[in-house]
């Protein structure tokens, strides 16, 4: 039993080549099942993400396609160059591949570490591959290992509750110790920046839906509006937003503060002393630092925000070893148990020539004494089905012992010929 | 448990059943010195840990005041009101609180309600057993019902306004944090201001209905004494401590109907701080003997010396 892969990630190959080589889900069945016609004893699962593009094969005899034939595949499928492929993909074989597919679904591999999609994204991948036709066996069982050690991870480490973004440390970390919904708040966006639309990304996912964006170009912000189900109003609507407002991302590249202590006091009265979060992701600032010394008024920079995820990123740095060693034992234990089942055949094999010795024994014994009741009958194959246990124990053990470090050929060969095993 | 503390100096009132005020106190006390550990370090099963402490307190805490009861009825011919002492007024008031805690502490394991709940609900314990008079009332059928109604009416009033209390000081604590952009530095979670304010609120809403109750119950219960008994005098301290109290919460909410500001953010925390001290004033009162009401002097045992008979002796909690 083999098991390959092959691919690129974010750290091998650049945000370019990746989305040349990228496959929306139609493209994923496609390819996994000309990959299948190509290699028929081989079984394929394909996870395409933003951050990686990974073959994962594996084979019950014979060999996984090498690594020049998976960026002759993958070059032929997106009408690539193959030469200018090869060099940016990475290749793992057997304990490695499968500590890579453990770490990846774990989120260990990942761009952000910890980041709560690619479990899911792996399994979307397993399924597509199902569903294709091209997972088998050996994959099912690799992948259904890898999902249930990503859950292990996330419990038993902090990896994934520590965020390292700016904007989701800002709703997740600041704006939801303020707020307890969002459903009922109204969020007012200034500029339209990418980081505004990260920001109300996670504002929707909190549950925001009244959203309003103002900046100076208007056809940005309809743009932005569009993209995100918001809602336009003028530049000069500004101050009448602020008052309507209760949070504010403010990302505008304005060299001068827009909303200045002068000008956030003649609203303030307005407002009714409601609490208002101002998350000011704009260098240089768009709100004066003084408006956060206004009661009811929780005013955050990027540096504020900046600082919490460095201290997270290092709060997830400390629980890398704890994770890697979850991925390590849990390796170890699915190789052991993988190899293991490839001894099933001799043992299977070892264990019927002896039942049927033990059987053939009986029945001559049994001839020669007919005097003997049913319960002793009964006592006697009892008794040579116990010594028939106790004598394959030791083989079994040495065999699971073996498989510890590679699948033990030698063991098996020698099992064979000193038994006379058939194939 | 066995009774490890006799609470009181005359013998075997606390002790009853095996179950004594420390077994419980001492419970709380551990639950609380858990807490401060939040401030310390972090810890997989103190959450567990500090939840048994807290259920076995409050189960000790159930037993001492069932005993209580029972005992009430069982022994001096059935003469005393069952928790109408004064040391029982604020074991039970403890005990309301300290099922607050265990709720809170259920539903948001995170956050360190504890920290602020449980300090009270000992200073309560401590109060009641080492300053509160252990005296119960006399028990008379006529009038215990207007009795249970004003008990318990300010009583719930009270541990109304202790919750809206530990609100708004955690109300306080948050925005400092958030102010300080320090919330997500110390390691202790807070519920976010909204839920806090809304806590508030809601408590504060409660006690001023309580507190309506408890007077107009309180005026009944004056004005339907027995033939020959003292009314209690409309400007006792505990009378004018309870109506200004009643009055500056209904003050508080009708400014925040006119007034759409003074419902949001640390103004409504003032006003229930100014709440609290109105309702230390009005226990101390109590505590301090400047009242005539509870009876005093006219406790079951002192009206048996041939004491006058007060107006609250007829109330079976307060």
């Amino acid at each position: 039993m083999n098991v390959h892969v092959v691919g690129c990630n974010h750290r091998s190959a650049s945000i370019a080549v990746r989305e040349r080589l990228a496959f929306s889900p139609d493209q994923a069945r496609a390819a996994l099942v000309e990959f299948r016609n190509r290699f028929p004893d081989v079984e394929a699962v394909l996870l395409s993400t933003c951050n990686r593009i990974e073959f994962y094969t594996a084979a019950e005899t014979g060999a996984c396609p090498s690594v020049e034939q998976v960026a002759d595949f993958l070059t032929q499928f997106h009408g690539q160059q193959s030469g200018e492929i090869l060099p940016l993909l990475y290749e793992h074989r057997g304990d490695e591949a499968i500590r890579h597919l453990f770490a990846v679904a774990s989120s260990l591999d990942s761009m952000v570490v910890g980041e709560p999609q690619i479990p899911f994204q792996v399994k979307q991948a397993y399924q597509l591959a199902v569903q294709a036709r091209a997972a088998g066996p050996l994959l099912h069982t690799a992948f259904q290992t890898a999902l249930k050690v990503a859950r292990r991870v996330a419990s038993e480490t902090t990896i994934q509750q520590r965020r390292v973004s700016i904007p989701s440390v800002a709703v997740t970390d600041f704006a939801r110790q303020i707020f307890e919904r969002f459903d009922d708040k109204r969020v007012l966006v200034i500029g339209a920046g990418e980081m505004a639309e990260e920001t109300i990304r996670y504002l929707r996912d909190e549950g925001a839906g009244d959203i309003t964006i103002v900046n100076r170009s208007a056809d940005r912000a309809a743009e932005l509006a569009r993209r995100t189900g918001g809602r336009t109003l003028p530049w000069e609507e500004l101050p009448r937003a602020l008052v309507a407002a209760d949070v504010v991302v403010s990302t505008t590249g304005a060299e001068e503060p827009i909303m200045t202590l002068d000008r956030f006091e003649a609203i303030e009265a307005e407002r009714g002393q409601r609490p208002l979060f101002i998350l000011d992701l704009a260098v240089p600032r768009d709100f004066d630092p003084a408006i956060g010394n206004r009661p009811e008024v929780y005013l955050y920079s990027v540096d504020d925000l900046r600082q919490v995820c460095e201290r997270n990123r290092a709060d997830r740095d400390k629980e890398m070893p704890k994770a890697r060693k979850i991925v390590d034992e849990e390796t170890s234990r699915f190789m052991a148990d993988w190899r293991h089942r490839a001894t099933g055949t001799v043992l299977q094999q070892l264990r019927q020539d002896w039942e049927a010795l033990k059987e053939e024994e009986l029945r001559r014994l049994f001839n020669r004494l007919p005097q003997l009741d049913e319960r002793s009958r009964e006592e006697i194959r009892q008794s040579f089905h116990r010594l028939l246990n106790k004598l394959l124990h030791p083989p079994m053990e040495s065999l699971r012992d073996e498989a510890r470090h590679g699948i033990p050929r030698a063991l098996l060969d020698a099992l064979s010929k000193l038994f006379q095993l058939k194939d | 448990m066995g009774a490890w503390y006799n609470g009181d100096t005359s013998g075997e009132e606390l002790a009853l059943s095996g179950v004594s005020i420390i077994c419980f106190a001492g419970s709380y006390a551990v639950a609380l010195a858990l807490e401060l550990t939040r401030l310390l370090f972090r810890s997989g099963v103190r959450g567990a840990i500090m939840l048994g402490f807290g259920v076995a307190g409050v189960l000790a805490h159930t037993l001492y005041l069932f005993y209580r009861i029972v005992e009430s009825y069982r022994s001096a011919g059935a003469l005393d009101a069952p928790l109408s002492s004064q040391r029982e007024w604020y074991l039970v008031a403890a005990w309301l609180l300290a099922i607050v805690y265990l709720y809170l502490t259920c539903y948001h394991a995170k956050v360190p309600f504890g920290l602020f709940l449980l300090p009270l609900v000992l200073g309560l314990i401590g109060v009641g057993a080492l300053v509160a008079d252990p005296r119960p009332l006399a028990r008379e059928p006529a009038s215990a019902a207007w009795g249970l109604v004003h008990g318990s009416s300010l009583l719930l009033a009270t541990v109304a306004v202790l919750v809206a209390f530990v609100a708004g000081l955690m109300y306080l604590g948050q925005d400092h944090r958030l102010k300080t952009k320090s919330a997500t530095s110390s390691g202790l979670r807070f519920p976010s201001l909204e839920r806090l304010q809304e806590i508030n609120s809601r408590s504060l809403v409660i006690a001023l209905i309580m507190m309506g109750v408890g007077i107009l119950s309180g005026v009944a219960l004056n004005l339907a004494r027995p033939p020959g008994q003292k009314p209690l005098p409309w400007n006792d301290p505990v009378v004018v401590a309870t109506v200004s109290l009643f009055a500056w919460l209904l003050l508080s909410s009708l400014v925040g109907l006119a007034y759409r500001p003074a419902r949001k953010g640390r103004k409504v925390v003032y006003f229930t701080l100014v709440s609290f001290v109105f309702l230390v004033i009005a226990l101390w009162s109590v505590l301090g003997n400047v009242t005539q009401h509870l009876g005093r002097g006219a406790w079951r045992s002192g009206a048996s010396a041939g004491q006058p008979s007060g107006l609250a002796h007829r109330s079976c909690i307060s």
